[in-house]
């Protein structure tokens, strides 16, 4: 328990120490951002400025001073008039009046006669722009002296109209400022919004190929919403209601949801189970905007949209901060950072609106969502950049660690081959040893204590040549038959024909089937030399101790169905012996074939009886392998 | 058991081995025969006998004290084209006969055979029939073998020339490695008895090489060597 409470603790104190740098530096950028927001105001050339004009509303006329606000309206009938006057020098200065901000629209008219209506151009009338106007005044409209402009500004609600300072003067004293704002608040937008659409192209297709990671298709949307709302133009009202207008009212709600989903995708976070639902008040809008007529959209929208768009990114910025906490990498510190900066953006519209503050009423949210986007392009080329690096290093790890494993199993097989080939050499060296021990060896002795005693040369001539004999049997072993016994008989032949001609014994050699004995791959020298010893003592007892005259070799191949098998048989026509005759050396040779074919996997079957003696050796289907009953 | 046979008048025989008793017991069962036996041990020696006259069959051991036996083959079958030449051999190994064979030896006498199987050996020699052991046999076959498959890797012993054989000569060579019969392998071919050991005598004939120069020239054809 003592451990869960220090573990607990550990990670509260983890988290504090995290989060509260991260709150902090928050903080900062908020300040930052709320400063940067007042020192970029742009200036306006006070010099020109006319505040104050006379307000003819709803059939009664007052004095206001510029900036001021006008009561939402839903009709354009009866716009408020507002007239005023300056006075133009003489001379043969271009003039012009200069509009920084106004909501929605406007129609300026100098000396009675109409200079600009804004109404023309679709884009300067949406209330989230702060696009600015300026027009020139033709100069034989101009009176020298006292001039009188009128203003009448177009409202459709829910916003309440609003109408900057009006700035009359020399074109060229207007026209800085004029060109400062088209930068700030009509290039620019355009600009990000192209590098929106870049952006929507480029994740579609990343989605396209990775459609198992879906947070790339989501900001996808999200972007290709914001170039949509961006580029579709809103009518201007009295114009029939376009079908266009749901979407463009639907999206900023909808975007915003999106970029909510988008965060809990990419910080890996859990998908709450009504998360949908962030998705419920764009599409109220979407499907009201689809069904009911003007203003009722716009309303939704205000009430609901764009809370939403500010719930949203309080969510994002708690996700953000909870990736913080958990990660502490740069993807997540730069999209918090930028979320912040929206976020801050967006209070600071809404306040604007609410005229809670005083300002030129200029809207930042959408520019500022602008530096979110970028954050984001950032955050994920950083990703995949880091992703790129990952495969790089791993390639490159696996590439050494197989070329590694290579060289060891390289060393490892040369080395196993190394030994395979020792042991072989050794097997071999031992197999010659005791074949050689077995014949040769003992043979010589035999012949050495013969000669020793005074032997007759002829028992000393039968010890040499029987020694002869095994070392050519030795030495033909060795030879590659490549799995035919049949080479091995034939050689076998020879010798034994060679031996039993002197004592005038008639070799019958017989091979019952064409082909012989059956091939065996796996046969190896040592099978060779027991099977050849095992005929060589059936043929050696038969001329020593059996007085035959004929012994018949017949060589075949059987099948009794569960494959060919070979068979050797050698009979002779002597007197023959009884198997079971004691310790004699008749005996001993016996036991001996008998261990040799027992080593070989053959059987051998023999029969003896007055007629002659017949031993038969059954050969195995396949030779064992190792020399197991050889120990 | 009937040494003396069908031979016209004495054969000529020059017997050539270093080895004293060996070379006693291989002249005693000549001259038992009735062959007219002259002996050399040392090469030197058989070189000045065979300055004297011709013989008409050459029994030489390969190992001799002043110098190899292949040597005496290759001279006495440059000189004395009609001389039979045997080579004496201890076990019958392939190694020393088949490189005896390759200079001009058309058999092979092992130095432990019976009396009368060395008088018969040598008789059967002049009237054309060559020996020919199974395991020589084997070892010739299976030089065709390898070289029908092209293997690259040189195989042990002597170097040997398969190309001439025909496949008919190939065949007997089969029959007598695995052990049968002249007959029987006259059988199966569907050939004389007779005409057996003609045919070995010509296997043997074909795989002598004649001069140095031809022996490069085939090596070439085979691809032993590569130019």
């Amino acid at each position: 328990m003592r451990g869960l409470v220090a573990k607990a603790h550990g990670r509260r104190q983890r988290l504090l120490s995290r989060l509260v740098p991260y709150l902090l530096l928050q903080a900062l950028i908020v300040v930052a951002t709320i400063l940067g927001l007042r020192l970029l105001q742009p200036s306006d050339p006070d010099d020109f400025a006319v505040s104050d004009f006379s307000l003819y509303e709803d059939g009664a006329t007052r004095p206001v001073t510029l900036p001021h606000f006008s009561s939402s309206r839903y009709s354009l009938q009866d716009p408020p008039l507002y007239t005023g006057a300056f006075t133009a020098p003489s001379g043969d200065v271009g003039w012009s009046v200069y509009l920084p901000r106004f909501s929605n629209a406007v129609e300026v008219a100098v000396n009675g006669v109409v200079v600009l209506d804004s109404r023309r151009d679709a884009n300067a009338n949406r209330p989230d722009r702060n696009t600015p106007q300026i027009a020139a005044i033709p100069s034989s409209l101009l009176r020298d002296g006292a001039n009188e402009i009128t203003l009448r500004l177009f409202v459709w609600g829910p916003l309440k109209g609003f109408l900057d300072t009006v700035y009359v003067g020399p074109d060229a004293a207007l026209r800085p400022a004029y060109e400062t704002r088209t930068l700030l608040f009509v290039t620019l937008p355009v600009v990000f919004s192209a590098w929106q659409s870049i952006l929507a192209v480029i994740l579609a297709i990343m989605w396209l190929m990775r459609r198992h990671e879906p947070v790339y298709g989501v900001l996808a949307v999200a972007m290709v919403l914001g170039v949509v709302q961006a580029f579709l133009t809103a009518p201007v009202p009295p114009a029939a209601s376009s079908r266009l207008t749901p979407v463009l009212l639907a999206s900023a709600p909808l975007e915003s949801a999106l970029i909510v989903v988008f965060g809990v995708l990419f910080f890996g976070q859990r998908w709450p189970r009504y998360g949908a639902l962030v998705f419920a008040p764009g599409l109220i809008v979407f499907v009201v905007g689809l069904i009911a007529g003007p203003p009722l959209p716009r309303i939704l929208f205000l009430v609901l949209g764009i809370p939403t768009v500010g719930v949203c990114l309080f969510l994002m910025a708690c996700i953000t901060a909870a990736a913080v906490v958990r990660r502490q990498d740069a993807a997540s510190f730069t999209i918090g950072c930028a979320v912040t900066i929206v976020l801050v953006c967006w209070l600071h519209d809404m306040l604007t609106v609410s005229e809670i503050v005083t300002n030129e009423r200029i809207f930042v949210s959408r520019l500022s969502y602008s530096a979110m986007l970028v954050a984001i392009g950032a955050g994920l080329t950083w990703r995949f950049a880091r992703a790129l690096n990952q495969v790089d290093s791993f390639a490159g790890q696996l590439v050494s660690r197989v070329r590694e494993a290579e060289e060891r199993l390289k060393a490892s097989f040369a080395r196993e081959e190394e030994r395979a080939r020792a042991a072989a050499l050794a097997n071999e060296r031992t197999r010659l040893m005791r074949d050689l021990h077995d014949g040769l060896g003992g043979q010589l002795v035999s012949i050495v204590a013969l000669s020793e005693r005074g032997h007759e040369g002829a028992t000393i001539t039968d010890a040499a040549r029987a020694a002869l004999k095994d070392l050519r049997l030795v030495i033909d072993s060795m030879d590659d038959i490549g799995g035919d016994l049949m080479l091995a008989l034939g050689s076998w032949r020879e010798r034994a024909a060679a031996q039993l001609r002197p004592h005038d014994i008639a070799l019958d050699w017989h091979v019952a089937t064409p082909q012989g004995l059956p091939l065996h791959p796996e046969l190896r020298p040592w099978h060779v030399i027991q099977i050849v010893r095992i005929l060589d003592e059936a043929v050696t007892n038969a001329v020593k101790h059996a007085e035959a005259r004929h012994i018949a070799v017949t060589i075949e191949t059987l099948d009794d169905g569960s494959g060919p098998y070979g068979a050797i048989s050698v009979a002779d026509d002597g007197k023959g012996f009884a198997p079971t005759a004691g310790a004699s050396q008749t005996a001993r040779g016996l036991r001996n074939m008998r261990s040799r074919a027992a080593r070989c996997g053959a059987v051998l079957d023999l029969t003896s009886d007055g007629s002659g003696t017949r031993v038969r050796l059954q050969l195995p289907q396949v030779f064992p392998d190792s020399d197991a009953a050889a120990g | 058991m009937t040494q003396q046979g069908e031979t016209g008048g004495a054969i000529t025989i020059l017997l050539v081995e270093d080895d004293a008793p060996t070379s006693w017991r291989l002249q005693d069962a000549l001259v038992k025969a009735g062959y007219e036996v002259r002996s050399a041990g040392t090469l030197g020696e058989a070189r000045s006998l065979l300055q004297q006259s011709a013989p008409q069959v050459l029994l030489t051991d390969l190992r001799l004290p002043d110098g190899h036996g292949v040597e005496l083959i290759r001279e006495t079958r440059q000189r004395f084209p009609e001389t039979e030449i045997m080579v004496i051999s201890a076990l019958g190994d392939e190694e020393s006969v088949i490189s005896a064979i390759t200079v001009g030896a058309t058999g092979y006498l092992l130095k432990d055979a019976f009396p009368t199987d060395i008088a018969t050996t040598v008789r059967d020699l002049v009237a054309g029939h060559s020996p020919i052991s199974a395991s020589i046999a084997r070892f010739i076959v299976r030089r065709t073998q390898g070289a029908a498959q092209g293997s690259a890797e040189p195989s042990s012993g002597p170097m040997l020339n398969t190309a001439k054989l025909t496949p008919r000569e190939i065949d007997i060579l089969w029959g007598i490695a695995k052990g049968f019969s002249y007959a029987e392998i006259a059988s199966h071919l569907g050939l004389s008895r007779q005409t057996v050991p003609g045919h070995i005598k010509n296997i043997y004939r074909k795989l002598e090489v004649h001069t140095r120069s031809e022996a490069v020239f085939e090596a070439v054809q085979q691809g032993l060597i590569k130019l």
